[in-house]
């Protein structure tokens, strides 16, 4: 035991000491970071702030629009109003668009009598622009149904009430109270163990090539059994992802806990990550680290160089490609047949059932019995990848075939 | 009590054999020469002696017990290929190794220095195992051998690769840790270069053990019948009856004499001849037969029909 905690601390110490260690644990939040900000930075955006102009002779309904447009709930535009046209008014509008004064105006042409619609023509200054486009539109619907109900004798109160949005009230929902944000983090999550498992899968295959190809590993076992060394790469490399997780795990609790998210972009998104998920975050993260490490051992073991490991690494992908895959239908229905079953397969459970943990309700009976399944999996993967790399190690020169690689599992 | 005890050992991967019932001990404090050509099985027995293999049949016994891995922390082992981690640092490394041998981290510190002082390699202790030469990298892992003071020190072909000057320093290495009463075995294809060094030793060939005892039992068994000559001027004393043949290179010559059983040859007839044809002799020597002339003459002709024992690196 004393052997595997000095090799586990050599590599676990050398890793971490690594400037690409370094990077990646700053880079990669910067970019999570940057993206949530930027996303929220954007959605703040398409609030559209442009300068327009209004054109009508119908000064009331230029009015309510500008109203509508100005202190609308998705608009905070600056709307002039020129009521009623001149003869040179089309002149000057293009001369102000021209001059990028103004992002556009809006000629309003009222309808000769009440059942023709009024005519209405926007002129933006960029066509592109269709926040400012949609919100015009938006509004002038909004204007005009006001309009129009008022016109048949309707209250004012009455057209203010029945214009209110509709809220859906979802607090009852139990732990999905913020579905649409605890669906992202569970999302964030997922691809987060999918991708250390994999980066830190393929470092442990890594590690065991180096030391293939610099002949370290026979002054090692001289000293100690190939079940320490492997269980020794195992723990560190391991340690290493988890650090690394725990460092971004930590720095968006604290993101989003001290609202700094919420100020920095005005509005009230976070994360939220429950005890429960991170809980079982860990849990899974670590049986999939340990499943796909000890496969990646025995691959590393088995070949003799990168080349060699690429080709083999299809081993380590396929499987979790295969969870990525079901998500689509994971996803409508976490709680369905094929999402239960999938979460059994031992390779998929890691992932799928985390995912299943965050969005749906599986029993304590299935979460139990899918981590019993994947350890009675570790265990025999464990066994067989032990073996394979006892001898594997020693190998170098052809690559193994299929019939040497089970005649080396009867080696004692 | 044997410090090293192989009886009938065996060893096969797949179709080949790479072992053959193989028996041999190495006493305390002897200098053990395990030689034979390239693929003769020396790695393969010094892998079953240290457990990264087991031996098919057959008994290792380690400081006269059967094998077993706790014995491991009073044995030195320099695997043929060398290896260290090339981005660590000298002097990480070597506590690291020493600390898998069982020392702790500030005594395993003070011996690395000790030694990186002996064999003026101080410079080395700061910097990176990548930038460092080859010599030096030698003498690391020579190092990282010997730090936790083993009693068995194992050495497989320790001078592939070394120059002269560091082969001259890991000789007188070996050397003194032998005065100092450790038991040292290493194995080599050059017999040439160990003769002198040797006590014992076993010599293998396709698997199998075809001499083996002391280096002066071994020489004391063959009759003295090699003559070494520097000479220049008329070589017709060549022609000489007592010469069974002879090799020249231009001013060295070696001759091996006729032999009769019981009969010790006689070099002075030869002497005298040459003397009498006026030849100038800066260097006349009647010795044994040299122990690759021994391992040739034990095998017959050395043929290499052993061609494929390379997967392995037997």
């Amino acid at each position: 035991m004393h052997n595997v905690w000095l090799i586990a601390k050599r590599e676990y110490f050398e890793r971490i000491r690594t400037k690409s260690f370094l990077l990646m644990t700053i880079a990669i939040p910067l970019l999570m970071g940057g993206g949530i900000l930027g996303g929220a930075m954007v959605g703040h955006k398409t609030q559209s702030n442009s300068h327009i102009a209004v054109v009508s002779s119908d000064l009331q309904m230029a009015t309510d629009l500008q109203t509508e447009l100005e202190h609308g709930k998705h608009t905070k535009m600056v709307v002039d109003i020129i009521s009623p046209p001149g003869a040179d008014t089309r002149k000057v509008l293009d001369g102000e668009l021209a001059d990028k004064q103004l992002d556009g105006y809006l000629w309003i042409t009222p309808a000769s009598n009440s059942h023709v619609r009024p005519r209405f023509l926007w002129t933006p200054k960029s066509r592109a622009d269709i926040v400012t486009r949609g919100a015009i539109s938006e509004a002038l619907r909004t204007v005009m149904t006001t309009e129009t109900l008022t016109h048949q004798g309707m209250d004012k109160n009455d057209v203010q009430l029945l214009m209110q949005p509709v809220e859906l009230d979802s607090s009852q929902a139990g732990k999905n109270d913020d579905s649409e944000s605890a669906f992202f983090s569970a999302y964030v999550l997922f691809f987060l163990m999918y991708f250390v498992i994999m980066l830190y899968g393929m470092n442990v295959a890594r590690s065991i090539i180096e030391e293939k190809t610099s002949r370290i590993f026979e002054v090692l076992l001289a000293t100690i059994r190939p079940e320490e060394m492997m269980a020794g790469k195992v723990i560190g490399v391991g340690s290493v992802g988890l650090t690394q997780v725990g460092i971004w795990l930590l720095t968006a609790i604290l993101l989003t806990s001290t609202s700094l998210v919420a100020q920095a972009t005005g509005s009230n998104f976070h994360v939220p990550l429950t005890a429960m998920q991170i809980v079982f975050f860990v849990v899974f993260f670590l049986l999939g680290y340990l499943l796909y490490s000890s496969i990646a051992a025995a691959l590393g073991a088995m070949t003799n160089s990168e080349q060699e490991l690429q080709q083999l690494n299809m081993f380590l992908v396929m499987p979790l490609a295969l969870c990525m895959f079901s998500l689509s239908f994971v996803i409508p229905n976490p709680d369905g047949a094929a999402a239960t079953a999938i979460s059994f397969i031992p390779f998929c459970t890691p992932l799928i059932m985390y995912m299943r943990i965050s969005m749906g309700h599986p029993s304590w009976f299935q979460i139990g019995a899918s981590i019993l399944l994947m350890i009675a999996t570790i265990y025999a993967v464990l066994w067989l990848a032990s073996r394979i790399y006892r001898v594997g190690i020693l190998m170098y020169g052809k690559k193994p075939n299929l019939p040497e690689i089970l005649r080396w599992l009867k080696y004692s | 009590m044997a410090i090293v005890e192989l009886q009938n050992v065996c060893k096969a991967y797949g179709a080949k054999i790479a072992v053959d019932n193989l028996s041999f001990r190495i006493e305390p404090g002897t200098m053990f020469g395990l030689l034979g050509p390239n693929g003769s099985g020396k790695t393969s027995t010094i892998r079953m002696m240290i457990g990264i293999t087991v031996p098919d049949s057959g008994t290792i016994q380690l400081f006269g017990k059967p094998f077993d891995r706790s014995v491991l922390k009073r044995v030195g082992y320099l695997p043929e290929e060398r290896g260290l981690y090339k981005k660590m640092k000298v002097m990480d490394q070597l506590v690291f190794l020493g600390q898998l041998h069982g020392l702790d981290a500030i005594t395993a510190s003070k011996r690395a220095h000790a030694w990186c002082e002996r064999l003026q390699i101080t410079e080395a202790i700061h910097k990176k195992t990548e930038d460092l030469s080859k010599g030096m990298q030698q003498k690391i892992q020579f190092i990282s051998t010997l730090l936790h003071e083993p009693d068995l020190i194992i050495m497989d072909e320790p001078f592939s690769g070394l120059d002269p000057v560091n082969a001259t320093l890991l000789i007188d290495t070996l050397v003194d840790l032998r005065k100092a009463g450790k038991t040292i075995l290493f194995s080599t294809h050059r017999m040439d270069q160990v003769e002198k060094m040797c006590d014992q030793i076993a010599l293998i060939h396709q698997s199998k053990l075809v001499l083996a005892g002391s280096m002066r039992e071994i020489k004391s068994q063959y009759p003295r019948n090699r003559v070494q000559m520097n000479v220049t001027g008329d070589m017709s004393f060549l022609q000489h009856p007592t010469i069974e043949c002879y090799k020249d290179y231009s001013g060295h010559v070696e001759i091996q004499l006729r032999t009769q059983p019981g009969v010790e040859p006689d070099a002075q007839s030869l002497l005298a001849d040459a003397i009498a044809h006026g030849t100038h002799i800066s260097r006349f020597e009647v010795t044994e037969p040299t122990l690759e002339e021994i391992f040739i003459e034990t095998v017959g002709t050395v043929t290499e029909t052993n061609p494929t024992g390379g997967s392995l690196d037997a």
